[in-house]
């Protein structure tokens, strides 16, 4: 996999940092034995055994820290490749004639991926967040905006991915 | 891959009990792409994009698929990988 380019609008980079922090601050706020009193962090980290409590346990107390480890670790390489000249963007700091400018992204290997892993969490956390629980569930209603946007933004990516030579 | 025990390692009484292989299944999610969980069964398992493609068919139409079967401790290291993605995954013991 060589490296691609991922073009976003300024305004996008900014929101997406913002999600990424509140994501990290999430993570931030679990405690690893505390992760399944939120059901959205618990989805990050699924019981491997449906009918064996035991065994659930035993798996979960053997991978769950590595797991949220991973999750801190890769959200926090998202946001790094997000600043623009070492600065965190923020929705506020856009002036609005700026906000439909290219914000050109460039990502090696190892930040792709972690940039899939995180798109991908943060949209689990958003749909358990909202309610969403099954494959009929209509998310056409705006309120399901953002989580529709990085749906769009992930699939692009896996797009490119996959196009890659 | 695969190892072949020595003749003599085999217990054939305690191979009588036995099931067949575990496995590791991938359940379906109304949240994760299409285009993503076959992007994840190609590159982490490296099938090919039709075998990936089916198996992504299979967990979102029948609810579930088995990606991998073998030894119990290669199918947890499977979930935790699927877990890695973001996928709900698990370990589960095969069939006699």
């Amino acid at each position: 996999m060589t490296s691609l380019v991922l073009d976003l609008s300024l305004i996008e980079a900014a929101h997406l940092t913002d999600l990424v922090q509140q994501f990290l601050s999430l993570l931030q706020d679990t405690v690893d034995e505390d992760a399944a009193d939120d059901p959205a962090v618990a989805r990050l980290v699924p019981d491997a055994y449906r009918d064996d409590a035991d065994a659930a346990d035993e798996f979960r107390r053997l991978t769950q820290a590595d797991l949220l480890d991973r999750r801190r670790d890769d959200a926090a390489l998202v946001a790094t490749t997000l600043r623009r000249d070492g600065e965190e963007l923020t929705p506020e700091s856009i002036d609005a004639q700026d906000a439909a400018s290219t914000f050109e992204i460039r990502l090696g290997p190892a930040e792709a991926a972690a940039w899939l892993r995180t798109l991908t969490a943060i949209r689990l956390v958003l749909a358990t967040r909202l309610g969403i629980t099954d494959d009929a569930d209509d998310v056409a209603h705006p309120r399901f905006g953002v989580y529709n946007w990085l749906g769009y933004r992930l699939d692009g990516l896996v797009e490119a991915l996959d196009s890659a030579p | 891959m695969s190892t072949v025990l020595p003749l003599e390692d085999v217990d054939l009484a305690s191979e009588t009990h036995t099931s067949g292989p575990w496995q590791a299944v991938v359940w379906n999610d109304p949240v994760n792409l299409m285009s993503y969980v076959t992007y994840v069964f190609r590159t982490y398992f490296g099938y090919s994009r039709e075998r990936a493609e089916n198996l992504m068919l299979a967990v979102h139409h029948d609810g579930h698929a088995i990606v991998a079967e073998g030894a119990r401790e290669q199918m947890e290291l499977h979930v935790q990988a699927m877990h890695d993605y973001g996928l709900w995954a698990t370990v589960r013991e095969g069939a006699a």
